[in-house]
């Protein structure tokens, strides 16, 4: 318990340090935005009025201040990019609002798919003795591995949308209209995030599964007459799983900054997409946000992952 | 029975090789065309004709046309051109600052090594497509700020490699014997523990230039990286896209490139690491 | 009860156990004796099924009473296998550290066997457990049982490991090495344990083992293998009173023991003074009041460093040309100590005071002394270029240090052949020829030996033991040498430190602590080793 609340303590201390180097990143260095939207030909009073607007006259930590207080209430800021109508100016949060749940259910989708994939495989693979199998998964993998998602997403486009028709590309059913289309359309992009990492983790299993099998404990087991299944699933699975714990904390990470190119491959109003058009655009209010959220959510998963370990290792819970 | 042994054993060498001499082929194979691509290719990479819009591929048009009746062959051999001379840019970057700081604090560790490691920790949890995403928006976009972006992204991977390969050789008895002799610091770094790090970190670059091909296509997919008229994979992808229907060759032609160099890369990596131990 | 006949073991094609028959017949202790590589545990191993799929059976079968366990050209009757396994025949390993599943509570390890072979409700398998580590001398049987691994000690694990073997009263109980990981006179207890449980429960031991002392302790009959093969076989009494065969002889004679003086220490100490050394001139190294200290926890930013004193209290003195023993069980700060004496540790707080420039130091491991990436004849040559770097007074050219690097590789003896060789290429003695000859080449005033011969087989350590002796009165050096194996340390050196939990208990000269111990401890080593 008490290394619960220390690690929670150093979740806080990370967001903040990494909500400050947002801030830095995205406030400080880009300079000014004042021209960027207005063009250079608007008047000094113009200038001045919007720089009153946005807080840009006040010093940095200051802004800074302003900022984190908005955000933790739910004002996210203004776009600079986006505008409701003539005068009134885009909120960030209803920017995001309804592309946040498109990324995260897809990230969820991807992330079953691997683990429900990767680990049987995993393990199969790890006992499959004949060389036919073998040399044909780790072919497999190799190339599964040698794939970019964003390539994977347009081979899978072009098999199942346009040969098989099984969807229709580019079109994108909301999850507000039709969820069961929705989860149907998801499929694809799932898959084609799901891929490389299942290649990978399954991968990853069998080795430390194979580390595993040939320790002396394995031998121990061997002597007692366990069978080969009672080796594999009582002693070698759980302990070959702990750095699979930790690995797959790091796929989770990947998992959802790899939907940030898929969303643009298959045409997913998601938050990834609405970051590479902000990004594209120098929308900085936008991609702070984005950053911070995606950001907060990778360290999240990472002490949630290390809390995980700790529970199931009793070597490490025991110091 | 024994024939039989022997047999198992010539093979097992055989298929420890074939790694190596698979990578070697596929990534020579592509270094020759990045190299070729500079001084000739076999059409010129902008010149459009109307007439050949989408040709299917043939002898004429290796890979096929674009939409603007480009030669695709051409333009993938610039594409890895750029490619090859941005992911190996970074890998020299990214690597050289590795083997430095790496080499620093493992070898002394203290204050230092644990602010570094902390940073490197950091950095390396994060998603490198995030993380460039960032740098790129913050410093701009262009080639030489994709170069700079992805170098920051890679470095800490190395510097991690780098640096527990230090810590495992700091403390070894031929070291600490060596010290004992009065053998000088950089000599104990450079002289002494570097050339046996050699393989492990070869591993490490051949793995590196894949992440960075990798994130160099995705970012030029994106539209982030390198930017029109330079040719890269990536956004030969991306236009291809649009014409999936019509000119599917469009689109597998950068694609398979891609995956060529990555597998060739991974082959080679495995390769070597088999061949060490 | 298990006979095994004309046994043939080849991996990939190379035989490494040949035509090997023996037998054990019931209640007895056999001892099966060699060095690395003789083909011991291969025996043992395919005894139990337990090799890879590597291995081949090429030659001989294996039976244990009338049943037939394995035969050459025949598969291995799985099923059958198992049902022997465990309950009439069951095995304990060497590493205790690693052998037992580490994320399994121990209690649940042994009881697995019960699961395995009886029929047993749960709780009468955990009352079997209960009284079972209770009767391998666990005390507080009911905490060990919900233990991990890595809470109990070496000796506790060891305990589990036996307890959990013979749970089921198999008849044949086959030990590995079982005490090779231990401190000695944790040794001596596991030892006891395995004698008081064989003659309780009635079973045959297969006792493999490198030491012959051990062997001689515990067996009733003893098999001699070397590369595979049997070389002798018969009687303990008989094989170490008159063996037969040259190996035997040289395997028995290779042992150090306390019953051969060290002869040439006595002559040095003549010689010395002939040459007019009288002992009183200043001694090489002294240290005073020395304690060590070492940092607790992690680098870590956060949490504070905490010193913990592994070295309480030393003083002791090495004079010119003298070896001084230092011997204690692992844990005792020996390592600390040297470490402190060479400068790597500076968290100290006394006195040491050198005489001599640069000393050296030769190492345990073999496999880790030598730079992997660089020749031999280059190794040899760095100690002599660091000096001229640091001091360009005993500079030499390129050709002489070369000659010099030949002329050493001729005193560790070893083939000029080996100079442009890599340490992969060459033995663990050959090796720590080269780890001595490198220490040596500057000539330094002082060494320091940390177990130099410990992880060598015992024909090995002798020539080794034999090899630094005469380098080191040829050069008069001064010597720190440490070791657990008070055997050892009752060759080479002159003058002994007994080490226990961070104190020199005693100390003197070698036949004097030898012969009349002052301390319990003391006592208790002489009688282990």
């Amino acid at each position: 318990m008490k290394y619960i609340g220390k690690k929670v303590i150093t979740l806080i201390m990370t967001l903040f340090l990494v909500s400050v180097a947002a801030f830095i990143a995205f406030q400080v260095i880009p300079g000014d935005v004042v021209t960027s939207i207005l063009g250079t030909e608007a008047t000094p009073e113009r200038e001045a009025q919007l720089r009153e607007e946005l807080g840009l006259d006040r010093p940095a930590p200051e802004r800074y201040l302003n900022w984190v207080s908005g955000v933790l209430s739910g004002d996210l800021g203004v776009s600079y990019r986006y505008s409701k109508s003539m005068n009134e100016m885009m909120p960030v949060a209803e920017l995001i609002a309804d592309k946040l749940p498109v990324t995260l259910y897809l990230a969820a989708y991807s992330l079953i798919l691997i683990i429900v994939i990767s680990i049987p495989l995993g393990v199969f693979w790890a006992r499959c003795k004949n060389p036919a199998p073998n040399v044909l998964l780790n072919i497999l993998s190799q190339g599964a591995m040698a794939v970019p998602s964003f390539f994977l997403g347009i081979l899978i486009t072009y098999l199942f949308g346009i040969v098989f028709h099984c969807f229709t590309p580019g079109g994108y059913v909301s999850y507000r209209d039709d969820l069961s289309g929705f989860f149907g359309y998801l499929l694809f992009p799932a898959i084609s995030i799901a891929i490389p990492k299942i290649a990978m983790t399954a991968r990853f299993l069998r080795n430390s599964m194979l580390l595993e099998l040939s320790s002396d404990y394995v031998r121990t087991a061997r002597s007692k007459g366990c069978t080969n299944r009672r080796v594999m699933y009582r002693h070698v699975l759980r302990n070959a799983f702990m750095p699979v714990i930790t690995f797959l904390g790091m796929i989770i990470a990947e998992t959802i900054a790899g939907s940030i190119v898929i969303e643009q491959v298959f045409g997913l109003p998601g938050v990834g997409r609405l970051l590479i058009s902000s990004i594209s655009t120098r929308d900085f209010p936008v991609v702070e946000i984005l950053v911070l959220y995606i950001t907060a959510v990778v360290i999240v998963v990472y002490c949630l992952v290390d809390i995980l370990y700790r529970m199931i290792d009793p070597r490490i819970s025991d110091k | 029975m024994k024939l039989k042994n022997c047999m198992k054993k010539t093979n097992q060498r055989k298929k420890r090789n074939w790694y190596l001499t698979a990578g070697l082929f596929m990534t020579g194979l592509i270094l020759f065309l990045a190299i070729l691509g500079v001084f000739w290719t076999p059409y010129d990479t902008t010149a459009m004709s109307a007439g050949e819009k989408f040709a299917a591929p043939s002898f004429r048009h290796l890979f096929g046309t674009d939409n603007f009746g480009r030669d695709i062959f051409s333009r993938v051999m610039q594409g890895i051109g750029t490619t090859a001379f941005i992911s190996s840019l970074v890998v020299l970057c990214a690597g050289g600052a590795g083997i430095c700081i790496g080499a620093v604090t493992g070898y002394f560790g203290g204050f230092l090594d644990e602010a570094i490691m902390r940073i490197t920790d950091a950095v390396n949890g994060f998603p490198s497509i995030l993380l460039t995403l960032v740098i790129v928006s913050v410093l701009g976009g262009g080639i030489r700020n994709l170069i700079l972006s992805l170098s920051i992204v890679f470095m800490p991977s190395f510097i991690r490699i780098v640096r527990s390969e230090f810590i495992k050789f700091r403390d070894a008895d031929y070291i600490v014997r060596a010290r004992l002799m009065g053998t000088g610091t950089v000599r104990i770094l450079f002289i002494h523990i570097l050339p046996n790090i050699f393989s492990t970190f070869l591993v490490s670059v051949t793995i590196g230039l894949n992440n960075a091909i990798l994130a160099e296509s995705g970012m030029s997919y994106l539209g982030i990286g390198v930017q029109p008229p330079t040719a890269s994979l990536g956004k030969m992808l991306s236009d291809a896209q649009g014409y999936l229907t019509s000119a599917p060759w469009y689109a597998l032609a950068p694609g398979l490139t891609i995956v060529w160099i990555v597998l060739g890369f991974s082959l080679l990596s495995e390769g070597i690491r088999s061949r060490a131990q | 009860m298990v006979r095994i006949e004309n046994l043939s073991v080849a991996f990939d094609g190379t035989e490494v156990v040949k035509n090997v028959s023996f037998q054990i017949a019931d209640g007895e202790i056999l001892g099966v004796v060699g060095e690395s590589g003789s083909g011991k545990s291969v025996t043992a191993l395919t005894l139990m099924g337990l090799l890879s799929d590597a291995a081949e059976l090429t030659g001989g079968q294996i039976r244990y009473d009338d049943t037939v366990l394995a035969e050459a050209g025949k598969k291995r009757d799985r099923e059958l296998l198992r049902s022997f396994l465990g309950s009439k025949m069951s095995m304990v390993f060497q590493e205790p550290m690693t052998s037992l599943n580490p994320t399994v509570k121990v209690g649940k390890q042994a009881e697995e066997m019960l699961r395995l072979h009886t029929t047993l409700p749960p709780k009468e398998r955990m009352t079997r457990v209960l009284e079972m580590f209770a009767l391998v001398g666990l005390q507080d049987a009911q905490k060990v049982y919900g233990s991990y691994p890595h809470q109990l000690s070496g000796g506790m694990r060891q305990r589990v490991m036996i307890a959990m073997a013979v749970i089921l009263r198999p008849g044949l109980l086959i030990a590995d090495e079982p005490t090779t990981a231990l401190d000695v006179t944790v040794q001596n207890q596991i030892i006891a344990l395995l004698k008081e449980i064989s003659i309780k429960q009635k079973n045959a031991m297969l006792f493999i083992t490198h030491d012959l002392n051990l062997a001689k302790r515990l067996c009733h009959r003893i098999v001699v293998m070397k590369d595979g093969r049997v070389v002798e076989q018969g009687e303990t009494e008989q094989i170490f009173q008159c063996p037969k065969e040259e190996y035997t002889k040289k395997l028995i004679w290779s042992v150090p023991s306390r019953v051969k003086k060290k002869e040439t220490a006595v002559f040095s100490e003549a010689k010395r003074q002939q040459d007019g050394e009288t002992g009183q001139e200043a001694p090489v190294l002294e240290v005073r009041h020395l304690d060590v200290f070492y940092r607790e926890g992690s680098n870590s930013l956060f949490s504070g460093h905490k010193k913990r004193c592994v070295v309480e209290d030393a003083s002791f003195e090495i004079k010119k040309g003298e070896v001084l023993g230092l011997v204690g069980e692992s844990g005792c700060g020996k390592s600390s100590l040297s470490k402190a004496i060479l400068g790597m540790n500076k968290e100290v707080k006394g006195e040491i005071l050198h005489r001599t420039e640069r000393p050296q130091m030769i190492f345990q491991d073999p496999y880790s002394s030598l730079n992997p990436s660089k020749t031999i004849g280059w190794l040899l040559q760095e100690p002599l270029r660091a000096a001229g770097r640091l001091d360009k007074k005993v500079q030499m050219s390129a050709e002489d240090r070369r000659a010099a690097a030949y002329e050493m590789l001729k005193k560790i003896g070893l083939k000029e052949s080996y100079f442009d060789r890599k340490p992969a290429e060459l033995s663990g003695g050959q090796r720590q020829r080269v780890s001595i000859g490198q220490a040596l080449i500057t000539h330094p005033g002082f060494l320091i030996a940390d177990e130099p011969v410990s992880a060598l087989d015992v024909t090995i350590q002798a020539q080794i033991m034999e090899l630094l002796q005469s380098l080191q009165e040829e050069m008069k050096l001064s010597c720190l040498f440490i070791s657990h194996d008070i055997n050892v340390i009752y060759r080479m050196s002159d003058r002994v430190l007994v080490m226990k939990e961070g104190r020199i208990i005693e100390s003197g000269g070698t036949e004097e602590v030898f012969r009349q111990p002052k301390e319990a401890y003391t006592k208790l080593l002489l009688e282990c080793g």
